[in-house]
């Protein structure tokens, strides 16, 4: 039995959307995460852990936005999160910059 | 798990796993090969290898000799083991002598092999096939950077795979798990031995498509990284990351004194106990400001991330710069060597890489069997005729430049042991051409029961052969590469005696599923 398929996301637009928002938003998400992690703390454990955790974090996001309903909101969610992740990086940036 | 969710995830595991299936095949048939990287090309050459994780013999032997070809003055030279091959890679920096001659100031780089006292000009001649095969196992014959992305993806869509695989099987795991129908409806048995092994298998794919994603994606995970947090200084992040050699000026001012890196070697050993050394880099040799750096690790049996380095100046001979690798290891350190302990298995012995050699098969065989389910869950009486032709063909296609990997792997291991030459170009022309062709057959046949039938059995008959075209050829026949302790050469036989015999005996015994349900439906 393939899935059923009146679970499934029917029209092209929301397919387009959930597809998008777990490759690009999900790996968007995972990298901001990681650099607003490592502009507060210890940079070089947060970067040499990112080396798996990103991946780990990338992939069950993409899991989760092929679970929302509306993949445009999906994509709206990613984005604030991206958002949020960034101003904690900029300022964290601010603070302790690196270079 | 409401039924939105299972369905979802169902559907995505299958597309995402329908999509990834043959370039998945190919990276763990290849990469399961891969494990004995070395020795199939100790075995593919006839060397057995006297010192292995280390450099072998005298380093001052060696730059000795180097000396008596190049004028090392001035140079940076550096000398490293990386594989378990006799060769070691010889480094020779441009001359910073403002005097040296046009010859001196070209960088040289070649294979050294030590015993033979020959040298290999370039990478294309140093090739064999555990390269060949370790190369293909992340799609590198692809051109550069398309064939790693690639692979990469496939890596990282595998992960996708085995996360939602698991979750939609979650609920069944412990149920499930001894439920193996083989008389059952050909669906149930496919569904069985998927989940079953996939299951067993699923911790040993995590590590391996986490590490392989990284491995092959780094690249768009550290650019960002160097842009926001290092505003584009890459030089800083590698610093950070402990990736760069320290920076030596030349001085320009000769030193009357010779080199004496043994000595040196001798030293760590006593300070550090079981330490192999895997790489010498002489900054500016010669010259007042000549340094050594000597770098390596413990052994894996005393610790599992002792990494070590010291650099002497060779002028006085003190320690400039140290790691010490018997105390404790930094974080930092821990996880960039576990990355590649995990994916590689070298860390425990043979046992370790012949357990992970077999659970690389399962996979294979989780791959296959995926692509059956999927098939077979789409022959149904409400599906139109059209769409389950195609669906078949797909199948079919799969099936066959998947299955056909096994004779074809087994004929090149018979191959090269006939060949005069084997180089990457030989490989190249050998092993494309015959899997298309075999690959050709087996689609043109259009019957997966034949193809999955026959490409086992000329898989084990090639695979029987292996040990004895290499007795022919060599003269090391399986009894006598055990008496003389060449433990590469017999593994390799030995590795495909049991695949050979392995794949005869399913191919005889176990194959028993009528034709019939492997063919569509008619209606």
């Amino acid at each position: 039995m393939p899935a059923n398929k009146k679970y499934l996301t029917p029209s092209f637009s929301q397919r387009f959307a959930k597809i998008t928002a777990a490759i690009l938003g999900g790996l968007m998400v995972a990298i901001m995460f990681h650099m607003a992690l490592a502009s507060w703390f210890n940079h070089v454990a947060v970067i040499i852990t990112s080396t798996f955790s990103a991946f780990i974090l990338w992939a069950v996001l993409m899991v989760l936005a092929f679970l929302g309903k509306n993949g445009w909101k999906v994509w709206g969610m990613y984005l604030l999160a991206s958002l949020v992740l960034f101003v904690i990086f900029y300022f964290g940036n601010q603070t302790n910059p690196l270079v | 798990m409401g039924n939105r969710i299972y369905n979802i995830l169902f559907h995505t595991h299958t597309v995402s796993g329908i999509v990834i299936s043959v370039a998945l095949y190919v990276i763990f048939f290849t990469g399961s090969f891969s494990f004995f990287r070395d020795e199939i090309a100790n075995w593919q050459r006839g060397h057995s290898v006297s010192q292995e994780d280390a450099l072998p013999s005298s380093m001052d032997g060696h730059l000795n000799d180097l000396s008596k070809e190049y004028n090392l003055y001035g140079r940076d030279v550096e000398l490293r083991h990386y594989y378990n091959e006799r060769s070691i890679s010889v480094n020779l920096g441009a001359s910073k002598d403002s005097l040296a001659s046009e010859e001196e100031k070209t960088p040289v780089f070649f294979y050294l092999d030590p015993e033979a006292k020959t040298k290999t000009n370039n990478y294309a001649s140093n090739y064999h096939l555990g390269e060949f095969l370790y190369r293909l196992h992340f799609l590198d014959q692809i051109p550069y950077p398309y064939g790693r992305y690639l692979a990469g993806l496939v890596a990282f869509f595998f992960l996708f795979a085995i996360i939602t695989g698991i979750l939609v099987h979650w609920n069944k795991i412990v149920s499930n798990f001894y439920v193996f129908r083989p008389w059952a409806k050909i669906k149930a048995m496919w569904t069985d031995a998927h989940t079953a092994l996939g299951v067993i298998g699923f911790p040993f794919q995590f590590v391996y498509a986490v590490t392989g994603a990284f491995f092959l994606l780094k690249g768009i995970l550290m650019l960002p990284l160097v842009a926001g947090l290092y505003d584009g200084d890459q030089n800083q992040l590698f610093e950070d990351l402990e990736y760069n050699h320290p920076v030596y000026e030349f001085q320009n001012e000769k030193l009357d004194q010779t080199i004496n890196l043994d000595q040196y070697i001798a030293e760590m050993k006593e300070e550090w106990g079981d330490f192999r050394v895997t790489e010498t880099h002489i900054f500016n040799y010669g010259d007042q400001n000549m340094h050594a750096a000597i770098s390596g690790y413990l052994g894996y049996d005393t610790k599992l991330n002792g990494l070590g380095y010291r650099i002497y100046k060779i002028a006085d001979g003190s320690i400039e710069q140290e790691k010490v690798p018997i105390t404790q290891t930094s974080y930092l350190d821990g996880v960039k060597n576990m990355m590649f302990r995990l994916h590689f298995g070298d860390y425990a012995g043979y046992g370790l890489r012949v357990i992970s050699f077999i659970l690389g098969l399962v996979s294979c065989f989780v791959i296959l069997s995926g692509i059956m389910i999927w098939l077979v869950a789409r022959d149904k009486k409400n599906i139109p005729e059209k769409r389950r032709k195609f669906n078949q063909q797909v199948a079919n296609w799969y099936m066959a430049i998947c299955l056909a990997l096994l004779p074809v792997t087994a004929l090149e291991f018979i191959i090269v042991k006939f060949a005069p030459t084997v180089n990457m170009g030989f490989l190249y022309q050998t092993y494309f051409p015959i899997w298309l062709v075999a690959s050709v057959f087996f689609i043109l046949k259009k019957d997966i029961a034949f193809t999955n039938k026959w490409t086992l059995i000329s898989g084990g008959i090639l695979g029987l052969l292996v040990p004895i075209a290499n007795g022919i050829t060599t003269g090391n026949w399986m009894w006598i590469a055990y008496q003389n302790g060449y433990q590469h050469i017999l593994l390799v036989d030995l590795l495909w005696l049991v695949l050979g015999i392995a794949s005869l005996w399913i191919a005889i015994f176990k194959l028993r599923t009528e034709r019939a349900e492997l063919t569509p439906t008619k209606g």
